[in-house]
């Protein structure tokens, strides 16, 4: 006990001691810290799949030929398509997709053999229930594909070529069978850290501001740093430890292969939950009430969600909006995670994304302490 | 108010503070000298707390200035803040820490550390006879072991000036009590106190008291220097207690007779500002005419409320 706080730091301790036992004792910060991430990662986890299998499909077959039943294999085989039911009239179809029994229907026309075999067009109706923009597209590429396979094997028939004339090898790199929860795990890591850390940060001081114990504060010897810093360092405790379960959930719950460096991802994690903590806390000052401090983090947070490249590609963002997302730490956050998870990147080649959290963590934390006022109003 | 600058501890010169268009504070002059107990009065709204916190260097003044010790509080904060107690109206704890832990919490916020803060936090824990509560968590404590113990955490660094902000407020008259008897305790060992109040037999015990009305300082001193005022005892008049049944009765006939100035209700007995020449025969004679006959008749001094109420008249009413 002979170290002694430097003069800037003054009341740090006693103010870190101080918010461990406030955290641990105030079971409602601890809840609204740990329960919305999780129940954001697994419900995001699950829900957000867009790989589209074994949709409901009802087959009207007129031919019922052998070709027809290969055809309509064809469809299954793909494993988008499992057949619910055979129909009997091209009104019954309909009616299946309409009322949503199916998600396609499949029409072969009485003369689909006779015209394969006598060397015409043999035309194939699918209908698709348009009302769902994923599964949609899903049917109707598979759709697309299983006719444009089915007439590339008659017409190598016909012509004796063994090979396509041209063939292309798509190789999907760093997520090989294009599983959803790898694409979308990482990223919901992101904004559940996000919900935790800015509501509680933002609470915390505009609490004491409402208790009347920030006066207290105020008027001993407590530096502004010392403030700052013996609140933030509790939080990021728990952040991290929330962070860390977060990462566990996404290797062992939802199975996701880490590629790159476990320090690194811990390094990202951390550089990105003191920005947002810093954030928090810069609420914190500003706001007068817990309502506003309430409101002013929601504002923060709800574009992130949409901007950060979460759900929606930056890429295809109107300028203004890719602009935007370049201000949210998420944004960086994101990236970082699905270089360092799905691409296995390496410190050279994300730097520039660790070093900007760092930079925006830094000036949002020194905003803090610099523009709080050691008087009340 | 007229001790030797030198040995003021408290001084404002014409501390003013505005909130946009509205004065909270006015043009506020006073000093308070090294071990006084200063109570502070004057109804809600008055602007108390904000000379309070103005004092303590948490609210800049908007003119004027305000020294404790020799430091300007403004410009100066920092020198202050070391050797400035303060307890609020509210009493600032930490509800999910317990009394010891509150205790630690604001002897580790002012330097205090190892064995020091271990016998200082003994200390206050006699002075305050929290031991029982100890453990206790500050929200579940009663309104006076609150109020202890907000004391002994504004006491905590062993402040020279204590400031106290209606500490009184909603405690027991137990409590109350031993906290004056505390406070006695306190200026004997040479700390000097700031006491706001509603309480006038709290302003009583005072050595020195100030009454704030509409933002301003309407008279400041000791009580029975103010009690001499010729505000308060207008020339060719009296004070009477008379102590008899049926006050409010009574009250009313007598409030009529020529020569009464100014009459209250007090207890089981009223007490009438009278002119000098009246004679005491002819209050009994009214009294008798109401029936009532047993009746007790004194000379008396003003009190501290005569001194506010007389003092607030003149100023609501321009010079009287």
């Amino acid at each position: 006990m002979t170290f002694r706080m430097p003069k800037f730091l003054r009341g740090f301790r006693a103010i870190l001691y101080k918010e461990f036992i406030v955290i641990f004792r105030d079971r409602t910060t601890l809840f609204f810290m740990f329960f919305p991430p999780l129940l954001q990662i697994i419900a995001f986890g699950y829900a957000l799949d867009n790989d589209v299998k074994h949709m409901a499909m009802a087959v009207y077959d007129e031919d019922r030929t052998a070709d027809s039943r290969q055809l309509v294999d064809a469809f299954v085989n793909t494993q988008t398509f499992r057949v619910v039911k055979r129909v009997d009239s091209l009104a019954e179809l309909e009616s299946m997709v309409r009322r949503g029994q199916a998600y396609a229907g499949l029409e072969i026309p009485p003369d689909f053999t006779r015209k394969l075999h006598a060397g015409q067009k043999a035309d194939v109706q699918v209908l698709i229930d348009g009302s769902n923009s994923t599964t949609a597209l899903q049917a109707l590429n598979t759709a697309l594909g299983v006719a444009f396979q089915q007439s590339v094997r008659i017409l190598l028939g016909e012509t004796n070529r063994r090979e396509l004339p041209v063939e292309v090898r798509p190789q999907v790199l760093y997520n090989p069978s294009m599983r959803a929860p790898n694409f979308f795990v990482p990223g919901v890591i992101g904004t559940a850290l996000q919900i935790a850390t800015v509501f509680a940060a933002a609470m915390s001081i505009v609490r004491e501001r409402e208790k009347g114990t920030l006066e207290q504060l105020l008027v001993s010897p407590l530096s502004r740093w010392g403030l700052m810093l013996g609140k933030i360092v509790p939080y990021l405790c728990v952040s991290m430890t929330m962070a860390m379960i977060l990462f566990l959930i996404l290797r062992w719950v939802f199975f996701v292969p880490i590629h790159g460096s476990l320090v690194m991802l811990v390094v990202a994690a951390f550089l990105y939950i003191f920005a947002l903590l810093s954030l928090g806390l810069l609420i914190s000052t500003k706001a007068q009430s817990q309502n506003e401090a309430l409101q002013m983090s929601m504002t923060v947070m709800l574009p992130s969600i949409f901007f950060s490249g979460f759900i929606f590609p930056r890429e295809t963002m109107p300028g203004i909006f890719y602009a935007f997302s370049t201000i949210l730490p998420a944004t960086y956050f994101i990236e970082l995670m699905r270089a360092i998870i799905l691409r296995g990147a390496s410190f050279l080649e994300f730097w520039r994304h660790l070093l900007i959290l760092a930079v925006m963590g830094g000036v949002l934390f020194s905003l803090c302490a610099l523009r709080f006022k050691r008087k009340i109003a | 108010m007229n001790e030797p600058t030198n040995n003021a501890m408290i001084q404002c010169e014409n501390l003013t503070k505005r909130f946009g268009e509205f004065t909270a504070v006015d043009r506020v002059t006073f000093s308070i000298a090294k071990q006084s107990i200063f109570g502070f009065l004057g109804p809600n709204g008055s602007g108390k707390s904000t000379v309070i916190r103005m004092l303590c260097g948490i609210l800049e003044p908007t003119e004027g200035m305000g020294r404790i010790a020799g430091h300007d509080v403004s410009r100066d904060a920092d020198a202050i803040k070391g050797s400035l107690g303060y307890m609020s109206q509210r009493f600032s704890l930490y509800d999910e820490l317990t009394a010891n832990e509150n205790l630690q919490f604001y002897a580790r916020l002012y330097g205090l550390r190892g064995e020091a803060m271990k016998t200082r936090r003994d200390e206050l824990i006699a002075l305050t006879h929290l031991e029982p509560y100890i453990d206790r968590r500050a929200g579940q404590l009663s309104g006076g072991w609150k109020q202890r113990l907000a004391m002994a955490c504004a006491l905590v660094h062993s402040p020279t000036v204590l400031f106290l902000d209606e500490p009184t407020a909603g405690i027991d008259p137990v409590a109350r009590r031993e906290l004056w008897d505390l406070l006695f305790e306190l200026s004997s060992g040479g700390m000097t106190l700031f006491v706001t109040t509603h309480y006038m037999d709290e302003a009583e015990r005072c050595t020195h008291v100030g009454y704030i009305y509409m933002s301003k300082l309407v008279v400041c001193g000791a009580p029975d220097d103010l009690k001499q005022l010729p505000a308060v005892n207008p020339p060719g008049t009296k004070r009477l207690d008379v102590t008899c049944d049926h006050v409010t009765a009574g009250l009313r006939v007598v409030r009529k007779l020529e020569g009464v100035r100014a009459s209250t209700v007090f207890g089981q007995s009223m007490h009438f500002l009278v002119e000098e020449s009246m004679p005491e025969q002819s209050i009994r004679d009214a009294l008798a005419g109401v029936g009532i006959h047993q009746v007790d008749i004194r000379l008396i001094g003003p009190s501290l409320e005569d001194v506010f109420v007389a003092l607030t008249r003149q100023y609501a009413g321009g010079p009287a």
